[in-house]
């Protein structure tokens, strides 16, 4: 499904700011797999999303989605089939706009936008449909403007509007991170029942070590731009979170120096 | 005042209107501070002006001028998305390069259109209505255009526009395009203003190198003194907002003039009225705190003197 063959990316090259945020990472994925995504704070993770999703273009390697070769596609692009969910609960809808807005133009993802009025009915009783599933009241109030509506609400929002279009890939960075515990959790559960219904392809970054074990069926561990980890199957299911942080340890060299991750 | 002043007054308003709707397109839609207005306002009125007087067909020649203005556009866009120039520079810098172009259409500073035909003195020959011909002309035009807009904003394309001033880092993970949206609206916003200019100058029946100078601090002015006068629930009744802005912004300014300014004052009357509006909910911040403090020393005084 997804290849990603030697990637590297630097960050201002030739400067005393010189990073190195992906060291030839390669990756394998098949359709259907939910990948976890761990690693302390600069270990490449968010940086292998973005090159995934197109934010910039990789200083070498392919990437290949359904033996298609999309390394030279520019992120609106790649849109067409990638869809993704981001830590900020405020960038994934327009605040401005109305609730229903918001989710019609998700639908139009991959599809040639044109002049024709936007909302009828039937999208309205779609969106309704699609809400309910939320369970957060959002169907009775299509034409709310998002800015009412909560971070927790907006990132649930935001998962929908990823989801039901079914793109091949689903990238999740950190996405219930700046949500409160309550709303975290919901979200989460969100999350993992789109995966299960739809054998949703996903990526998920996440600083929680018990999610990385328990959501999703196959774990990777990046530090200083590669991937030093990757288990599954059989492997996974026996690995516990002390375990998972000794490996870290043994693998990196170093300690795992991050409060967040033992405290989550 | 006398009803040739209103009349004119409002004429001009419905006019000017069409620019405050193409400020209101970048300004708000595009969330994009575009300062082309300023030339491609003159550009509309010049391209028009002197293909009339080169013996253009006047209807023929206003639809040149919104496409001239989109050109200015398209061009402010492609520097800024292209080339990455921040758009305040890239609004200037196409500003000035059309001064220049400008004087280049007109060939000197101003051109008469006395005695020429255009399209007021058609319609009114068309429809035999004399002096109420300049005001029905602008009202069916601006009906049209304001029903164009608004319904163009509520088609998919037109979300996708909204939604690039509101969110670039959503529209474009929904698959956008945000560069070609950015171009086209602002093609469009500069062809609107450039369509104003064209009327505005057959109306008084000269363009003038210098006419457009300021228009941005006016279209931001009619945009502001809209949206707060009539509010901006939906897009529909912002859009009647912002042509009514425009309106309401002429009528100050000839009851400003009746009180005996000078029309030279304008401009500083004009960017007055903008920097209240923009200032006005800081200063609502300061004071609410304060108003809350002495509303609370008072409420314990009210009791006790009920108590007595």
């Amino acid at each position: 499904m997804l290849k990603i063959e030697n990637i590297s990316k630097t960050f201002n090259k030739g400067s005393i700011n010189e990073n190195t945020a992906l060291k030839s990472v390669s990756l394998k994925m098949e359709r259907g797999e939910f990948i976890t995504v761990i690693g302390s704070n600069g270990a490449g993770k968010s940086t292998l999303l973005n090159a995934i999703a197109g934010n910039f273009p990789v200083d070498c390697g392919k990437i290949i989605i359904d033996n298609k070769d999309v390394t030279k596609f520019p992120q609106h692009k790649r849109a067409n089939f990638i869809s993704r969910v981001f830590q900020d609960p405020m960038s994934g809808t327009a605040a401005s706009m109305k609730i229903e807005e918001n989710l019609v133009m998700a639908l139009k993802r991959g599809e040639k936008r044109r002049l024709r009025w936007a909302i009828k009915q039937r999208e309205r009783t779609f969106f309704c449909e699609e809400l309910k599933k939320l369970d957060l009241g959002l169907e009775d109030r299509l034409s709310a403007r998002v800015s009412l509506l909560s971070g927790g609400q907006r990132q649930a929002l935001t998962l929908l509007m990823a989801t039901f279009k079914e793109p091949k890939l689903l990238l999740l960075d950190e996405h219930t991170a700046a949500l409160d515990p309550k709303t975290a959790e919901k979200v989460l559960n969100l999350t993992c029942n789109v995966a299960e219904a739809t054998h949703q392809t996903t990526i998920m970054i996440t600083h929680n070590l018990e999610h990385a074990l328990s959501v999703g069926n196959r774990t990777i561990m990046m530090h200083e731009g590669n991937i030093i980890l990757d288990i599954k199957g059989e492997e996974r299911k026996n690995v516990k979170i002390a375990q998972l942080m000794k490996m870290f340890e043994q693998a990196s060299g170093a300690n795992l120096n991050t409060d967040r991750m033992l405290f989550s | 005042m006398s009803s040739i002043v209103i009349l004119g007054t409002l004429e001009q308003g419905l006019m000017y209107s069409l620019m405050v709707l193409g400020v209101y397109l970048s300004f708000r839609i595009l969330n994009y501070a575009d300062l082309t207005a300023d030339s491609s306002f003159t550009l509309g009125a010049a391209t028009a002006a002197s293909l009339i007087t080169s013996g253009f067909n006047p209807w023929l020649a206003t639809l040149i001028a919104f496409f001239a203005g989109c050109l200015a556009g398209t061009f402010t866009g492609i520097l800024h998305t292209k080339f990455k120039i921040t758009p305040l520079l890239s609004g200037i810098l196409t500003m000035i390069a059309l001064y220049s172009i400008n004087l280049r259409v007109m060939g000197k500073a101003n051109i008469s259109l006395l005695r020429m035909r255009t399209i007021f003195s058609d319609f009114s020959t068309f429809t035999h209505m004399e002096e109420y011909s300049v005001i029905i002309l602008s009202i069916i035009t601006v009906s049209i255009i304001g029903l164009i807009i608004y319904f163009f904003l509520e088609t998919e394309l037109g979300l996708a526009l909204r939604a690039t001033g509101d969110n670039e880092i959503m529209i474009r993970s929904q698959g956008v395009n945000t560069d070609i949206m950015k171009i086209s609206g602002l093609a469009i916003s500069n062809g609107l203003i450039a369509f104003s200019g064209s009327y505005v100058a057959q109306n008084q029946l000269f363009a003038d190198v210098s006419m457009g100078i300021g228009i941005i601090v006016i279209g931001l002015a009619s945009v502001i003194i809209g949206e707060v006068l009539i509010g901006t629930s939906s897009i529909g009744r912002t859009v009647l907002a912002v042509l009514c802005g425009g309106v309401i912004y002429r009528i100050i300014i000839a009851i400003v003039l009746q009180l005996g300014l000078r029309a030279t004052d304008l401009k500083l009357i004009t960017a007055l009225i903008v920097i209240i509006a923009l200032i006005s909910p800081q200063i609502k911040n300061k004071l609410t705190p304060i108003y809350e403090k002495i509303q609370n020393k008072l409420t314990p005084l009210h009791k006790e003197k009920d108590k007595e």
